[in-house]
């Protein structure tokens, strides 16, 4: 059973695979996005976490003197880098794991963690990659965490569902060919559970766009 | 990557320092080199300005 198990690997190895064509596929932001990074202050450092061609990195950068991008796929990265080019220094890339983190704690004043988390083959991953936003997130700092719902229509699962269920969504790139990706779709309930059991403390929840969308901060840090 | 990202990198596996090794350079770009953990010996490489700070298990050079 084990054996058969997506792992972080592949899942990276995926977006190697197609992270040409998926970056392409992926020009604007989320609104929901915008909204987080509107309505939050100015810091000196923001992180994106699972940044994929930089899109959000970019939305970052206007309330942030510096920004950090990170992916596990290479391949991102370098879409990211020709995306955020204009921004010259105040953009550094890391390639790293959401799951173990390589920042500092207290180091991030703001992050985005979106459409990364339900990449995450197993639980506990999942629940230590909260636990490692935490970590990183300053005393005051805020993130903004999403995942694709059961609430989403495609989905025959209900939002009521206690908990949510392992998929593999196909990508299809130009000729045809056909790249499988591992998703664990959330039940709300489920995802938020997650983010309690976390060292995150919820702040705001919505359903938005078939995603569950959570506005979070470090618990039990004193700002 | 910047010589300054130094600030806030660590290693992924135990959060301890990095040491950084240069082998080539571009003013303050670091172009290729090696971070090393200053704890655990782990060590990570940077290639064409992008360090590669995923733990082992993750990486291409280690046999799944």
């Amino acid at each position: 059973m084990a054996d058969d198990q997506a792992t972080r690997r592949d899942v990276r190895d995926t977006y190697e695979e197609i992270a040409d064509h998926f970056s392409k596929t992926r020009e604007y932001a989320w609104p929901e996005v915008e909204s987080f990074v509107e309505s939050a202050g100015n810091v000196d450092l923001a992180l994106d976490v699972g940044c994929g061609n930089g899109r959000h990195a970019e939305l970052l950068a206007t309330g942030a003197a510096e920004v950090l991008a990170l992916d596990a796929s290479r391949g991102l990265l370098l879409e990211s880098r020709e995306r955020l080019a204009s921004l010259g220094d105040r953009v550094a890339l890391v390639q790293g794991d959401a799951a173990s983190l390589p920042l500092d704690d207290d180091s991030v004043g703001l992050a985005v963690y979106v459409a990364t988390l339900h990449h995450l083959p197993r639980r506990e991953d999942r629940r230590r990659s909260l636990d490692e936003l935490a970590r990183v997130l300053a005393p005051d700092g805020r993130a903004l965490v999403s995942a694709w719902s059961t609430a989403h229509d495609r989905f025959d699962a209900s939002a009521d569902d206690a908990v949510g269920f392992d998929t593999t969504i196909d990508w299809t790139r130009p000729g045809d060919e056909v790249v499988p990706r591992f998703y664990h779709i959330y039940a709300p309930d489920e995802f938020r559970e997650d983010v309690a059991a976390s060292g995150l403390a919820l702040v705001d929840f919505e359903i938005s766009s078939g995603n569950c969308y959570a506005v979070v901060r470090p618990e039990g840090k004193r700002p | 990557m910047k010589e300054d990202l130094m600030d806030i990198i660590c290693c992924p596996l135990d959060k301890q320092e990095l040491e950084l090794t240069v082998d080539e350079r571009d003013g303050d770009d670091v172009i290729d080199g090696t971070l090393t953990c200053t704890e655990c010996g782990e060590r990570y490489p940077i290639e064409e300005g992008i360090p590669n700070l995923l733990p082992p298990d993750m990486r291409d050079d280690i046999p799944a």
